[in-house]
C-alpha cells in the first residue's frame, strides 16, 4: 500500500538536493569490508561532508551527525557498475558508424525511476554508456546516484575521465553492413573503420597543431582548419584523454582492436562482455587491457554462443583487472549476488569477488583514487547490508552517496518517483518488465523489422 | 624444415587432443550409495550423517541407519547436503538455442489457437543449454510454448537422455495466454482505451475457442455415449482442448497483471478445470484472492525489476512469499532457456525476501511436483521416487556452493558442461602469450 | 484550322474552366477598404498597461498608431466611432512562441533512394535549415492567423516548423495582405530545437546536441577567418561561402537569439547546457516544467516564455461512487499535485524575479482563455497575468517601444472585450492590429451540419514502431457509400479498404495487409477536422499508432 508520507518524503528530497549535497555520518560497529585493507570487525567509518575522514574503532562524532548502528552488519565500498544504460534518454545515435562526437552526458535523466532501484542494490555509481550499434559509439558518462534531484549535472560525476564506446562483432555489423548497406558488414571491416578514423584524427590534430603554432606569427595569412567535433573527440582518444570502454565478443575482433590501439599509441582500453575475453587472456594481460563481464549471460547470439561463466575468474588468474557489470535495469539491483558467481565458477576469493564490483570497475573508469574502497580520504560511497554481501540472504540496508543517505529499507517509501506524468493512467501496468532487456541496442529498432 | 616438426607437432597435438574433445563423457547408471551426508528431504525434514541408496533409477533407502547394497558404488558426502533435482515450472529450455537466430527458435509456432503443438516434439536432448543447466542441479523442467493465445502443449522433461521420450518427465498441460489488459512494454504506445478494446477481442475470441471446445466435448460425449456411428471430422485444436474443458488436464494460465488476474478468476469460475496460474508477477496485489479461490501459482522469474513505476523496488523479490503467506500454493520458475541454472537464486531471493528457506525451497521442488502431478515420484527424497539426487557442499540456494554430483533418473551425471570445458582448456591455456 | 497540338491546348483549358466552375458559383469576398483610418473608442474602461487604468475614458487611433489616451480627449473629425460603451480595452497581446501565419508542411515522406549515408545526409532532410526565413513562409489568409487574434493576440514571433534548426523567426502583427506586411521585425531569433531527423543523422537528442555544437564552432571559426579575409590581405585563401554557418553569425556577435523550445525540465537544462557551452543568448520558450529550475534559469540570463498548454485540472471529481483504494488514491494524489505544478509555475517564476511571457505554440485557442483565468487561482494577480501578455513579453523581444502598451505613438494593437478580460463570461469583441479594426462581434454563425463528403485522396503519416510509414488513402463514393485504396510505403502494397465508414467527424477505414504471408489487420479510426484528420492506426497483434493525414489540395472534395 502507498503511504502518505510519500510525496512529503519526495518534496523534501526535490527540496534540498541541490548543489551536489554531501553528507555526514557515522557508521558505528559494522563489520567493514574495505576491499583493498582486508576486513575489520567492530569498527567505525565516520564520513564528513562527502569524505571518509576516519575508519577505526571507538570513533566519534558532533553531536548532530546523523548515526547508522552497524552492528551485525556488513558495511562495503558503494557497488561500482562499469556498463549500464539507465538514467539515460538516449543510447543509440545509430544513423553512422561512427559517432564520436555524441555524449550521453547530454541525455541524462535524473528522474529515471532505475536509479532508485540501483541503489536499493547498493549501487551508487554507473557507467551510462552509448549503445553498441556504431563501431565507434559515443562518449559515455559516469554518474553518481544522487537520486532526488530533477538537475542531470548533479548526476554526473564530476572530475571522472572522459569515456567513450567502441563496438565489434554483429551489432555494428548488422546495423551499418545489413542495415544501411555501408561498411562495416564484417569484422574486416570493422578493424577499417576504426583504422581510417584514427588516421583521420591523427591528420586532423596535425593541422591544427600547424596551424596554432603559426596562427600567432606576425604575417600569419593561414586558413584554420574546418572544425569537426568528431575528428576532435577521436585526436582525444589518441592523445590518451578519453579511455576506450569496447563492446566485443569474440576473441579474434578483441585481439584485431589491440593491435589497433598498439598501431596507434592507444593505451587505455577495457573491454566489454569480452565473453571470449578468457580466450586471449595471456594477450590482454599483457597489453594491460581491462575486461568488464557479464557474471553468466551466454547463447543469447551467436557470438556469445561459445562462452564459460568462468570468463571473469579465467581473467583474473591471468592478471587481467576484471568487474562484472549489469547493463541491465534489473541485473544492476543485484550486482553483489553477480559478483558472487565468480566464486561459484571459478573459486575467486571473498575479495576478489568484491573487487569485481568496487575497485576494480573503479579503475576501469579512472575514479580508483576516489571510490571503489573504504579508505581514508575516498568518497563516502558506502553500502550496509544485512548478512554477507556474497550471500544469497544478503538485504541492502542502507546506500549512501557521498555521506548522504539515499536509500534506507526500513525507511523506505513506495512512490519513489520524483516527477509524474501528470496524464498518466494508473490501472496500466507492464505486462514485460521492460528494464531487464538488453537496451545496447536501444533507439536502432527501426533498423530491424523482424 | 622448420616447418615440417611444427606441423607435425601440431598433428600430434591435436590428435592427442582429439579425443578428449570429441568424446563427451557419458552418464553412468546402477546402484550408488551416497554416504555421510545431509539429507534435505523436504517431505520429511533433515537428516543429519544420514545415507541415500540408489538402484535401478530409484530412491530405494533414505536414512540414517542403512544397509548399503552389495556391489554399490559408495560416495562419501561427508559435509555435503543432499537435496532432490530441483524442478524449474517454466522455461524454453530445449525449445531454443540461440535466442537471437530465428533458424534455433522453437518455442512459438504460428497461429493463435494452436494447443495441438507440442513442445516436447521440439526438445533438442543434445542442446549445449541442457549440461549447463543440470550441472548446477537443475534435473526437471518445464518446457512452455509462447506466442498465441492457445500457443501449445507444455512438457516437463528430465535433463538427460537421448531422444524427448527418454526425457519426459510425465506431465503435460495446455498453455493459455489469458488476454492482458497490461502494456507489452516500453514499445507499447497503445492507449488506454486502445489497450481495453484489443483486451475485449482477445477475451472475446478466448470465449468463441472455448464455447467450440464446450461444444466439442458434449458433441464427443454424446457420441461415445450412444456408441453412435456419427465420427466428429478432424479438428486437432478441439481435440487438444477435449482433456482440458473434461477437467482431465491441467491448463496453465499465464496471467500477470492485478487487474487481469482477477479476470481470470472469474472466468475460470464454473468451469471443471485443473488450472494453474502461470507468471502472476502482481500476485501480491491480489493474493488473498488467489488464495480464496485455490488455485496454485508458478511465478517468476523473481528477478525481475517492478510492473509499475510507483511500486516498491522489492515487489517481485517479495511476491512469491507474499502469495504464499495469503496461503496460495507457489512454486517459483525462470522463464529462461540459457541460464535456467539460477533457478536456485530465484528461490533464493525470494527467500531472503520474505518467503524463507524453507518453503523457498518447497517452491522448487515438492510444490512443483505436486501441481503437476508427479509427487509420487519427483520432488523430494523418499524412497520409492526417481532417483534426481543432487550433491552440494553446501546450502544449495548461496551462491557460492558448489554441486558435486547430480543424479537424473538413477543416471550418474557427468559434472561437465560447455562452460566447465572451457575454464579447462583456458585457464591455463597453452601455448600462453608466447608460442 | 485547328493544330492537334492547339485541340489539345483548348481541351486543357476547357477542362480547366470545367474545374473552376464550382468556385465561381460561390459568392466571392467583399474586401472594400475601411472608409477612414482613424478610429475613436469611446466610454471604455481603459487598461493602458498593468495597473494603470482609466475608468471610461478615450482611445483615439489615426495611421496605425495610437493618437490618444484620455478620460475626454479630442475626436478628430474624420473618426469612426467603435460602439464599445462601458466595455474594456487592452493592450494586444504578445504572444511569444507560435507558427502563427506558417501553414503546416505537408508530412511529406522523404525519398530514402536519396539518402545513400544516413550518417551524412542532406542538411535540409536532417533539419538544418538556419538561414531559411520564416517571412517567406507566411501567409496572412493561414487560418491560425485569424484564430489567434479572435482571442486577442495581436503580436506573435513566429517561426517556421522543421527539425533541430527550422530557420529565423520573426514577430509579425496579425493583420496585412501580404507576409511582407504581416512582419514588424524580421529574422529576430534563430530558432531552434532539439528534435531528430527520422532514421538519418542527427536522430537523436544526443545526436542533435552534438550536431549544434559542431555547427556553432564551425561557424565560429568560418566567421573569424571571414572577418580577417575581408581585410583583403593579398595571399589569403579565399574562405568558401556557407549559407548554414552564415546564419549562425548574429548569433555568435550576440546580436541575434538563439530561441529554443524547451518543454520539459530535462528539455531545458539541455539547452541551458548548450547556452553553457557555446554562449549564445537563449530564449526558452514554451516551457512546461520550469519549476524546480528558477535559479537555474536566472543564473542563465535566459528569457522566459511559459507555454500556456497546461494539463487539465477537474474539479472535484464525481466519482465518489467508486471507493478508490488507498493506492489509487495515493496516486490520484500524486498526479492532481503534479497539474498543479504547471498552473503554480507563472507565480513560482514571479516569485523568483524572473520575468516572463507566454507563448501558444502547444495551446489549443479555445484553452487560451480558461488557462489564463485559472492562473488567478494560482498565486498570480490579474495585473501579473496582463503584464505577462504584453509589457513583459514586449521588453522580452525588445519591442517595448512600440508595443505592449495603451499610450500615445505606440502601434495600434489593442484588445476590446465586452466585460473585463477576466470576468468569467468575457468576450473578445473588436480587435485593432495596426490600427486595421477586426469585430468579433457576432458570433460565426454556424452553417447548418451537412455531411461532408470524405471522398478524394489523402496523404496519412504514422509513426510506427518501424519508424514514420507514409501513404495515400484514396476514397470514392458518397457519404454512407464510400470505397477505396490504401498504400504504404513500408512494403509498398495498395490494397483494397474492407470498410470506410464516416460517423459525424469520426472516420473508421480498415483494410488487411500481407506482409511475409502475416496478414495484418489494421483498423484506422480518426476525428476529422476538415481537410484533415487525427487518429490511431491499430494493427493486429502490433498495437496502435498515432496517425494523421490530410487531403491532397485539388482533390475531389
Amino acid at each position: 500500500m502507498i503511504k502518505n508520507v510519500a510525496p512529503i518524503v519526495l518534496l523534501f528530497l526535490v527540496g534540498n538536493l541541490y548543489g551536489q549535497q554531501k553528507g555526514s555520518v557515522l557508521i558505528k560497529n559494522g563489520t567493514v569490508i574495505t576491499v583493498t585493507q582486508g576486513i575489520k570487525e567492530n569498527t567505525d567509518v565516520y564520513i564528513k561532508d562527502g569524505l571518509i575522514r576516519k575508519i577505526g574503532g571507538g570513533l566519534s562524532a558532533p553531536k548532530d551527525t546523523k548515526v547508522i548502528d552497524a552492528t551485525g552488519l556488513y558495511v562495503t565500498p558503494g557497488i561500482i557498475d562499469a556498463h549500464s544504460h539507465i538514467a539515460l534518454d538516449a543510447i543509440n545515435e545509430a544513423t553512422s558508424p561512427v559517432t564520436s562526437e555524441v555524449w550521453t552526458g547530454d541525455a541524462v535523466n535524473p528522474l529515471d525511476i532505475s536509479i532508485y532501484r540501483a541503489l536499493a542494490g547498493g549501487v551508487t555509481i554507473s557507467h551510462a554508456m552509448h549503445g553498441s550499434a556504431n563501431a565507434i559509439g559515443g562518449q559515455c558518462e559516469t554518474i553518481k546516484h544522487r537520486y532526488g534531484t530533477v538537475d542531470p549535472d548533479e548526476l554526473k560525476m564530476a572530475g571522472a575521465p572522459r569515456t567513450i564506446k567502441f563496438a565489434l562483432g554483429e551489432n555494428p555489423t548488422r546495423v551499418h553492413g545489413s542495415g544501411n548497406k555501408i561498411l562495416p558488414r564484417t569484422r574486416m571491416g570493422v578493424e577499417q573503420v576504426f583504422r581510417r578514423s584514427f588516421s583521420e584524427a591523427r591528420e586532423y590534430q596535425q593541422a591544427w597543431d600547424t596551424y596554432n603554432a603559426k596562427k600567432d606569427q606576425k604575417g600569419f595569412k593561414g586558413m584554420p582548419p574546418k572544425y569537426d567535433l568528431r575528428l576532435k573527440t577521436l585526436a582525444d582518444v589518441l592523445a590518451g584523454d578519453i579511455i576506450i570502454h569496447c563492446h566485443s565478443y569474440r576473441s579474434d575482433e578483441i585481439y584485431m582492436l589491440m593491435n589497433v590501439c598498439r598501431d596507434f599509441g592507444i593505451k587505455r582500453l577495457v573491454f566489454q562482455h569480452v565473453n571470449e575475453g578468457f580466450k586471449v587472456a595471456p594477450e590482454l594481460a599483457e597489453f594491460g587491457a581491462m575486461a568488464s563481464v557479464f557474471s553468466d549471460w551466454w547463447a543469447y547470439k551467436f557470438e556469445v554462443y561459445y562462452s564459460t561463466a568462468y570468463n571473469a575468474a579465467i581473467l583474473t588468474e591471468n592478471g587481467v583487472v576484471t568487474s562484472i557489470n549489469s547493463d541491465s535495469g534489473e541485473l544492476i539491483r543485484h550486482l553483489y549476488h553477480e559478483a558472487a558467481k565468480t566464486q561459484k565458477y571459478g573459486g575467486l576469493s571473498d575479495d576478489q569477488a568484491m573487487a569485481m564490483i568496487t575497485i576494480n570497475p573503479a579503475r576501469q573508469l579512472g575514479i580508483e583514487d576516489r571510490v571503489g574502497s573504504l579508505e581514508t580520504g575516498k568518497e563516502g560511497d558506502v553500502a550496509i547490508f544485512k548478512n554477507h554481501p556474497l550471500s544469497i540472504y544478503a538485504i541492502p540496508m542502507y546506500t549512501l552517496v557521498d555521506g548522504v543517505v539515499r536509500f534506507d529499507r526500513e525507511n523506505d517509501a513506495d512512490d519513489m518517483r520524483i516527477y509524474v506524468d501528470p496524464e498518466e493512467k494508473i490501472e496500466v501496468t507492464l505486462a514485460v518488465s521492460d528494464s531487464d532487456t538488453d537496451r545496447c541496442m536501444q533507439d536502432t529498432e527501426f533498423l530491424f523489422k523482424e | 624444415m622448420k616447418n615440417i616438426i611444427k606441423l607435425t607437432a601440431l598433428t600430434l597435438l591435436v590428435l592427442i587432443i582429439a579425443p578428449a574433445f570429441a568424446q563427451n563423457a557419458k552418464g553412468k547408471t546402477g546402484t550408488f550409495a551416497l554416504t555421510n551426508a545431509t539429507l534435505e528431504t523436504i517431505t520429511n525434514g533433515t537428516i543429519q550423517n544420514g545415507t541415500l541408496v540408489i538402484s535401478d533409477g530409484k530412491i530405494t533407502a533414505v536414512g540414517t541407519n542403512v544397509t548399503i547394497p552389495q556391489g554399490a558404488e559408495t560416495i562419501d558426502c561427508s559435509g555435503h547436503i543432499l537435496y532432490p533435482g530441483m524442478i524449474d515450472g517454466g522455461t524454453r529450455l530445449g525449445l531454443v538455442e540461440v535466442n537471437s537466430d530465428p533458424r534455433t527458435r522453437d518455442y512459438s509456432e504460428i497461429g493463435e489457437v494452436i494447443p495441438q503443438v507440442h513442445a516436447l516434439t521440439a526438445i533438442n536432448p543434445n542442446s549445449a543449454l541442457i549440461p549447463v543447466t543440470r550441472v548446477s542441479g537443475v534435473t526437471t523442467s518445464l518446457a512452455v510454448p509462447s506466442g498465441g493465445l492457445f500457443p501449445g502443449t507444455a512438457a516437463l522433461i528430465n535433463l538427460h537422455g537421448y531422444t524427448p521420450d527418454q526425457m519426459f518427465a510425465g506431465f503435460k498441460a495446455v498453455i493459455l495466454n489469458f488476454p492482458t489488459t497490461a502494456k507489452r512494454g516500453r514499445f507499447d504506445r497503445r492507449s488506454e482505451e486502445d489497450i481495453k478494446k484489443a483486451s475485449e477481442k482477445a477475451l472475446k475470441n478466448l470465449n468463441d475457442a472455448w464455447d467450440k471446445a464446450v461444444q466439442y466435448h458434449k458433441i464427443d460425449s454424446a457420441i461415445k455415449e450412444t456408441k453412435s456411428k456419427e465420427t466428429l471430422d478432424y479438428y486437432p485444436e478441439m481435440e487438444a482442448l477435449l482433456p482440458v474443458v473434461r477437467g482431465e488436464m491441467t491448463l496453465l494460465l499465464e496471467v500477470n497483471a492485478a487487474k487481469d488476474i482477477k479476470s481470470a478468476l472469474s472466468w475460470i469460475k464454473g468451469k471443471e478445470l485443473k488450472v494453474v496460474f502461470t507468471g502472476v508477477s502482481e500476485g501480491w496485489r491480489v493474493a488473498k484472492e488467489l488464495a480464496e479461490a485455490k488455485v496454485p501459482v508458478i511465478t517468476g522469474p523473481v528477478l525481475s525489476t517492478p510492473t509499475r513505476a510507483y511500486d516498491r523496488y522489492d515487489r517481485p523479490y517479495a511476491n512469491a512469499g507474499a502469495m504464499q503467506k495469503a496461503g496460495v500454493k507457489v512454486a517459483i520458475r525462470t522463464s529462461n532457456a540459457e541460464n535456467v541454472r539460477n533457478l536456485p537464486y530465484n528461490a533464493g531471493f525470494a527467500a531472503t525476501y520474505g518467503m524463507g528457506k524453507e518453503e523457498a525451497l518447497k517452491a522448487i521442488t515438492i510444490v512443483p511436483a505436486e501441481i503437476f502431478g508427479v509427487e509420487d515420484a519427483l520432488g523430494s527424497l523418499e524412497v520409492g521416487k526417481t532417483a534426481n539426487v543432487v550433491v552440494a557442499d553446501g546450502d544449495i540456494f548461496e551462491t557460492k556452493t558448489q554441486v558435486k554430483h547430480v543424479f537424473i533418473e538413477g543416471w550418474q551425471i557427468p559434472m561437465s558442461s560447455r562452460h566447465t570445458k572451457l575454464y579447462d582448456e583456458f585457464l591455463e591455456r597453452s601455448p600462453g602469450a608466447k608460442k | 484550322m485547328v493544330k492537334p497540338k492547339q485541340s489539345l491546348y483548348w481541351c486543357f483549358m476547357g477542362m480547366l474552366w470545367l474545374l473552376t466552375l464550382p468556385a465561381m458559383g460561390q459568392t466571392r469576398e467583399v474586401d472594400l477598404s475601411p472608409v477612414s483610418g482613424t478610429y475613436a473608442i469611446q466610454n471604455v474602461n481603459i487598461i493602458q498597461a498593468p495597473g494603470r487604468k482609466i475608468d471610461l475614458g478615450t482611445i483615439v487611433i489615426k495611421d496605425g498608431l495610437i493618437l490618444s489616451v484620455g478620460k475626454s480627449v479630442p475626436i478628430p473629425a474624420d473618426a469612426q466611432i467603435v460602439k464599445a460603451d462601458s466595455m474594456y480595452v487592452y493592450p494586444g497581446f504578445i504572444d511569444g512562441l507560435s507558427h502563427t501565419g506558417v501553414p503546416k508542411p505537408k508530412n511529406d515522406p522523404i525519398d530514402r533512394s536519396k539518402i545513400k549515408d544516413p550518417g551524412n545526409p542532406p542538411d535540409e532532410l536532417a533539419g538544418i535549415q538556419p538561414q531559411r526565413e520564416v517571412r517567406a513562409l507566411l501567409d496572412p489568409k493561414e487560418k491560425s492567423v485569424d484564430a489567434l487574434r479572435s482571442v486577442g493576440f495581436t503580436t506573435v514571433h513566429t517561426v517556421p516548423y522543421g527539425g533541430m534548426l527550422p530557420g529565423q523567426g520573426a514577430i509579425i502583427l496579425l493583420t496585412g495582405k501580404t507576409g511582407d506586411e504581416m512582419i514588424y521585425r524580421d529574422n529576430v531569433s534563430l530558432f531552434s530545437q532539439l528534435k531528430g531527423a527520422q532514421r538519418i543523422y542527427p536522430n537523436t537528442v544526443i545526436g542533435v546536441m552534438a550536431k549544434y555544437r559542431d555547427l556553432y564552432r564551425k561557424a565560429s571559426y568560418s566567421k573569424e577567418y571571414q572577418a580577417r579575409y575581408s581585410g583583403n590581405t593579398p595571399g589569403m585563401v579565399r574562405p568558401g561561402q556557407n549559407r548554414v554557418e552564415e546564419a549562425f553569425y548574429p548569433v555568435i556577435d550576440k546580436q541575434q537569439p538563439v530561441t529554443f523550445l524547451a518543454e520539459k525540465v530535462l528539455d531545458i537544462q539541455r539547452v541551458l547546457t548548450l547556452q553553457r557551452d557555446l554562449d549564445f543568448s537563449l530564449v526558452l520558450a514554451e516551457v512546461k516544467q520550469g519549476w524546480d529550475l528558477t535559479d537555474k534559469i536566472k543564473a542563465s540570463g535566459a528569457k522566459v516564455f511559459l507555454s500556456l498548454d497546461m494539463p487539465k485540472i477537474e474539479e472535484d471529481k464525481k466519482d465518489s461512487t467508486d471507493t478508490m483504494n488507498p493506492e489509487k488514491e495515493a496516486l490520484e494524489k500524486r498526479k492532481l499535485e503534479m497539474k498543479r505544478k504547471y498552473y503554480q509555475q507563472p507565480a513560482t517564476l514571479k516569485n523568483s524575479g524572473t520575468r516572463f511571457g507566454f507563448s501558444t505554440l502547444g495551446t489549443k485557442n479555445s484553452d487560451l482563455k480558461t488557462n489564463l483565468h485559472k492562473l488567478l487561482e494560482y498565486g498570480m494577480s490579474e495585473d501579473d497575468v496582463l503584464a505577462a501578455l504584453t509589457t513583459h513579453p514586449a521588453e522580452l523581444l525588445g519591442v517595448s517601444q512600440a508595443l505592449g502598451t495603451l499610450d500615445p505613438g505606440k502601434i495600434a494593437n489593442l484588445v476590446i472585450t465586452d466585460t473585463a478580460y477576466f470576468a468569467e463570461k468575457s468576450n473578445v469583441k473588436y480587435v485593432f492590429v495596426d490600427g486595421k479594426f477586426y469585430s468579433y462581434e457576432k458570433k460565426k454563425e454556424r452553417r447548418p451540419r451537412v455531411e461532408k463528403t470524405v471522398a478524394g485522396t489523402w496523404s496519412y503519416s504514422t509513426e510506427t514502431s518501424n519508424g514514420t510509414v507514409t501513404g495515400k488513402i484514396v476514397i470514392q463514393g458518397d457519404p454512407g457509400n464510400y470505397s477505396g485504396m490504401v498504400s504504404n510505403n513500408f512494403n509498398g502494397q495498395t490494397v483494397n479498404a474492407t470498410g470506410i465508414s464516416v460517423n459525424g467527424e469520426q472516420m473508421t477505414i480498415t483494410y488487411t495487409l500481407t506482409i511475409d504471408a502475416n496478414m495484418l489487420n489494421i483498423e484506422i479510426t480518426a476525428t476529422l477536422d476538415g481537410d484533415a484528420f487525427e487518429g490511431t492506426m491499430a494493427v493486429s497483434n502490433f498495437g496502435s499508432f498515432p496517425i494523421e493525414g490530410q487531403k491532397d489540395p485539388g482533390s475531389k472534395n
